[in-house]
Parts: C-alpha cells; structure tokens; sequence
C-alpha cells in the first residue's frame, strides 16, 4: 500500500506544500487526487459549487472538468503540437463543439474556436510565452515547457492546480520567475498543492505544509513549524539527526 | 492556401478535362478511379493510427461492409446510390463503433490485434451467410450509379423523364473525385477542430490527454465512427462502380495495402495518405504491365511493396510527405 491514514484539509485560496522525502508517496497522492489511480480506501472530498462530492476513484477528465488540474513531475506535454494546440487542448473540457459542427462549420462552432484561441492566447501570454505560439511544444527549452504545462492546466479554468515538482531542473532565476507565477496565480484566485524538493521556494510561498513519508502523514502546519519539527527533521536526514 | 502557378492550374484543368473527350483510355481512367477509391479508403483508415495512434490492420472489414450494405440494398429495395450511401456510412459507422467500444482501453499491438480478427470476421461472415451474401458466389447485377432529376420535370413539363445512367468510366470519375475531394475537406475540418486537437493529443499522450480534460473514450468512439464510415463510403462505391461484389475483394491483403499508403504517405497526413494511394496504386499497374515482359510473374510485384516500406522506414520514416520536423532550438540556461 502506497498511502496510509493520510487525512488533510488543502486550504482554499492559497498555496499548500506537500514535501516529504523520495517515495514519500507524493505523486501518488496527486494521482489519487486526480483520478490517475482509484484509491482502495478512504474518501476525497471536493466541493466545486455549493454541493460537496465525493470524488476518490473519478476519471481524470471528470476532476479535470470539476476544476481540478495538475502538471506532471516528468512533463508530458503534446510534443510534436504547437505552444498553442497544447494550450487549446486544455480548453477541450470547457467547449463543446463536435464532429458535424466541425464539418460544416456552423456559426457557433466558428464563434466557439475563436474563443479557444483568444482565450489559449491569454493563458500563452500569462505564463509569458504568448511569443512561441506557433513553435512545436518540444522546441521549448526545460523551464518554458514547465511554464507551458502549467498554461495548459490553467486553461481548464481550475479551482485547484496540482503542480508537481514544477521547479525541478530550473536555475535560481527560471525558479524565480517561477514563484513569481505561482504567485500570480494564486491571487487569480485558484488554490494550489505543490510538491517541491526546492526548500527556498516552498517556504516562500506555501501557506501550510504536509510531509509524507513511507505514505504516512507525518506533519502539518505552517512553514516555521515545519521545519523545527523533529520527525521531518528525522524523515529527511535519517534517524540519530534529529538531536544532533 | 498557396497560390498554384499557372502552370499548375492548367495541368489539373487538363486532368480533369481528360476523362470527358473521347480519347479518354477506358484502362486509364479505370486505374484512375481505383486510385481515388483507394485515396478515400487511405484518408479514413488514417484517422486512426495517423490521427489517434492506434494500429488499425481490419480496415477493410468496414470497406466490406459498406460494400455489401450498398449492394444488398440496391438488389433488395432498388434504391438510388444517393440513399445507399449515406446508409452504408451509418452502417459502417455503427460497426466501427461496436468494434471500438469494447476495446476503448487497448493500445498498441492488443488493439491491432482485435482490429485484425474483426476484418477476418467480416470476410467468414460474408463468405458463410449464404442466405444473406450468397457466400462465395458473390452479388452480381448491382444497377450502375444513376441521377434521377424525374422529381424536377414535375415543375415544367411533368413526364418528362430525365434519367442519367452511369456508364463507361468517366462519370465514375468524375463521382469519385467529388468523392475523394469531400472526404478530405471534411477531414481537413475535423483535424483542423477541437475535436481534431483531441485526437492529436491522444495519439500524442493518452494520459495527459484525459489530464487535460479530454474524454478520451469519447473522442476514440468518434474517431472509430468517422473512420469507419469512410470506409464504409468507399465500399459503397465499388458495389455501384464494379456492380459485383465478393467476399474475397475484402481480404486481409487490402487492409495491409491501405495501411501501406497511409505510411508510405506519412501518418497523420490527408494530402500524404492520397499520395501513398496514387504511388502504390500507380506502382502497381506499371509493373502489372512491366513484369510479364520481364518473364517474372505478377504476384512478384507485391515484393516491390515490401521493398518500398523497407526504404521508407529506412531512409524517411516520417512517410514521404511528413512536414520537416524542426529541430529543437533552445538557448542555453
């Protein structure tokens, strides 16, 4: 069993970090979250509207249309498509536009792709990279695919953003930018869970942090806590640390 | 669109115009025809391995269908081509979405695997439901394509019967052109549309896809339909155009040639599956008439195919007319 007892509240509006040490359980987490793995046990709650739903074992673009998005730790974007398609994608479950409306290009459809694209183009142009529209996604160097992950998922309009690892691999300034973004889209009101091994970003962001370790939670609290706390000190620097 | 030069224009005007005099070669114009019937079939087998990556080698079972669909509702009920068509599209539709619903969540070589068993079925059913097909005998007597403007004399001089025929081979021509041309501007449009962006994007990434927000078994079930009645257009053509139909026009074979063009084309391509038809269809007939010569015999140009998807998948792997990846630039840091 990957995950055990692990019971938490994600804040609404604000940045929550999820840490803890290599095959704490983490991704699997999101995973659960986001309809990837069906959980054996125990209960995800999400409410979108007024209405609190039980969500644990929903496909994934079923939470995608509820509002919940994420990016990957290794990034799996839509390679050999443009900037924009992997963006216009992600306006897929919030359009609806079908096959015949397609073929004979009917007023609405027409009005509805336009849409798309204007709205793709604004999601490009927050993350910064309205400029590479028209490249393929795997021309991008490391950083701008992340960030172009990150548009994607916002293009779904969601109420929740899973963001995995998204510094991983950058350098101090990509990171920069990057908490800079995070920031940006928390004040844009949506509510975030970050897993991130980069220390200096989680503790400049997050509002409260979650650590996992062997799929056990093993504390919660704010930043400062955190990081005073023993037996994260412990899961991450081994027994006989903690006191040293 | 690109400009085509003058040159261009009047090539494709004396192409057209080819068929219509009265030099026009029967043969000619007869390959011709079978070069758009397999234009067609090539464009809607792509939509699934080119546009949702998924390895389609039962292709023809639709072909088939539409095909004896076409024929046993001209035999049965005499209905013009303009009712059956549309009819063996539904029919094909439907049967591309009964062989993909069940199969939804296999990729890769389990799903070729059914799509292959499906068109051996199709083939052991038209062969063994003499009641039906007529089994090996075939379907002969299939009436031409005709155009029936009878219902138009009502409004000057009612009577008048005014009835065109198909014969020979140029208005068949002239019929699957239309054809083959309506098939890739619906299948421009489709591609060129959000759910034609879902298609790339499962063929590109299945996982991020759903991630994404795309109903994946959604759009698979539609790409089965639209590809299905494709095929299924293409067969009721060749019941109308060929006027006979028998189950071994619908062998595995004709599958692995379609799916030949399509590579050969570049996958994911309209404008490369027409070509991979026109060459090999093309290839074909030329060593059909070369080889005899040669003292080799005719079946031996199937080797020539083998050899042509070898020095593709060496030498241009994308197919012959896949857009020039570009390459990856990204400054450093």
């Amino acid at each position: 069993m990957a995950l055990t007892d692990v019971s938490f509240d994600a804040p609404r509006d604000g940045v929550m970090g999820l840490i803890g040490p290599n095959g704490a359980g983490k991704t699997t987490l999101f995973n659960c979250i986001a309809g990837l793995y069906k959980p054996t046990g125990g209960e995800i709650l999400f409410r979108p509207g007024h209405r609190e739903l039980s969500v644990g074992g929903f496909r994934p673009e079923r939470m995608t249309a509820l509002g919940v998005s994420r990016t990957f730790q290794n990034i799996r974007l839509f390679s050999s498509l443009s900037v924009l398609d992997n963006v216009r994608i992600g306006r897929h479950c919030r359009t609806k536009a079908g096959f015949f409306g397609a073929v004979l290009r009917t007023p609405g459809q027409r009005a509805e792709e336009k849409a798309i694209t204007g709205d793709s183009l604004a999601r490009l142009a927050f993350v910064g990279l309205e400029a590479a529209a028209d490249q393929p996604a795997s021309s991008l160097c490391y950083g701008d695919q992340r960030r172009l992950e990150i548009a994607r998922a916002l293009a779904a309009d969601p109420k929740l953003l899973l963001l995995d690892e998204p510094a991983a691999g950058m350098n101090p300034r990509e990171t920069g930018a990057l908490t800079d973004l995070i920031q940006a889209i928390v004040d844009s009101g949506v509510s975030v869970i970050l897993i991130e091994h980069d220390m200096k970003l989680v503790m400049k962001i997050c509002r409260s942090l979650t650590v996992l370790d062997h799929g056990e939670l093993i504390a919660q609290g704010a930043p400062r806590e955190i990081r005073d706390n023993p037996r994260v000190i412990e899961a991450y620097l081994g027994r006989g640390m903690a006191h040293a | 669109m690109k400009r085509l030069a003058p040159a261009l224009w009047l090539l494709l005007a004396a192409a057209l115009a080819y068929p219509a005099g009265p030099w026009a070669d029967q043969y000619v114009l007869h390959v011709l025809v079978l070069v758009l019937v397999y234009m067609v079939l090539a464009m809607g087998l792509g939509v699934t391995p080119g546009f949702c990556g998924l390895l389609d080698l039962g292709f023809v079972g639709f072909y088939g269908i539409g095909a004896y669909t076409a024929g046993l509702l001209t035999l049965a009920y005499d209905l013009s081509f303009w009712v059956v068509a549309p009819l063996a599209c539904v029919c094909g539709a439907f049967f591309g979405v009964l062989r993909g619903a069940p199969v939804l969540r296999l990729t890769g070589d389990y799903f070729a695997i059914v799509t292959f068993g499906f068109s051996e079925l199709v083939v052991m059913v038209l062969t063994n439901e003499i009641w039906l097909t007529r089994g090996p005998l075939g379907l002969p007597g299939i009436a031409p394509v005709s155009l029936d403007f009878g219902w138009l004399s009502a409004f000057f001089r009612p009577g008048t019967p005014l009835c065109y025929e198909f014969s020979g081979e140029a208005p068949y021509f002239y019929l699957a052109l239309a054809m083959a041309a309506s098939v890739a501007a619906v299948l421009r449009r489709a591609k060129a549309s959000r759910l034609g962006r879902a298609w790339l994007a499962i063929r590109e990434d299945e996982l991020a896809a759903a991630s994404a927000g795309v109903d994946v078994g959604r759009c698979k079930t539609l790409a089965f339909a639209v590809s299905a009645g494709i095929g299924a257009l293409a067969g009721a053509f060749l019941a109308r155009w060929s006027q006979f139909l028998s189950p071994d026009m619908f062998k595995f074979w004709e599958s692995f040639l379609v799916l030949c063009m399509v590579v050969l084309g570049g996958l994911g391509g309209i404008a490369g599956a027409c070509a991979g038809a026109a060459t090999l269809i093309g290839l074909g007939e030329a060593l059909r008439a070369l080889l005899p010569g040669l003292g080799i015999p005719v079946e031996a140009r199937f080797l020539a195919y083998g050899l042509i998807m070898i020095l593709i998948m060496r030498f241009r792997p994308g197919g012959l007319f896949a857009a020039s990846a570009r390459q990856p630039d990204c400054p450093a840091g």
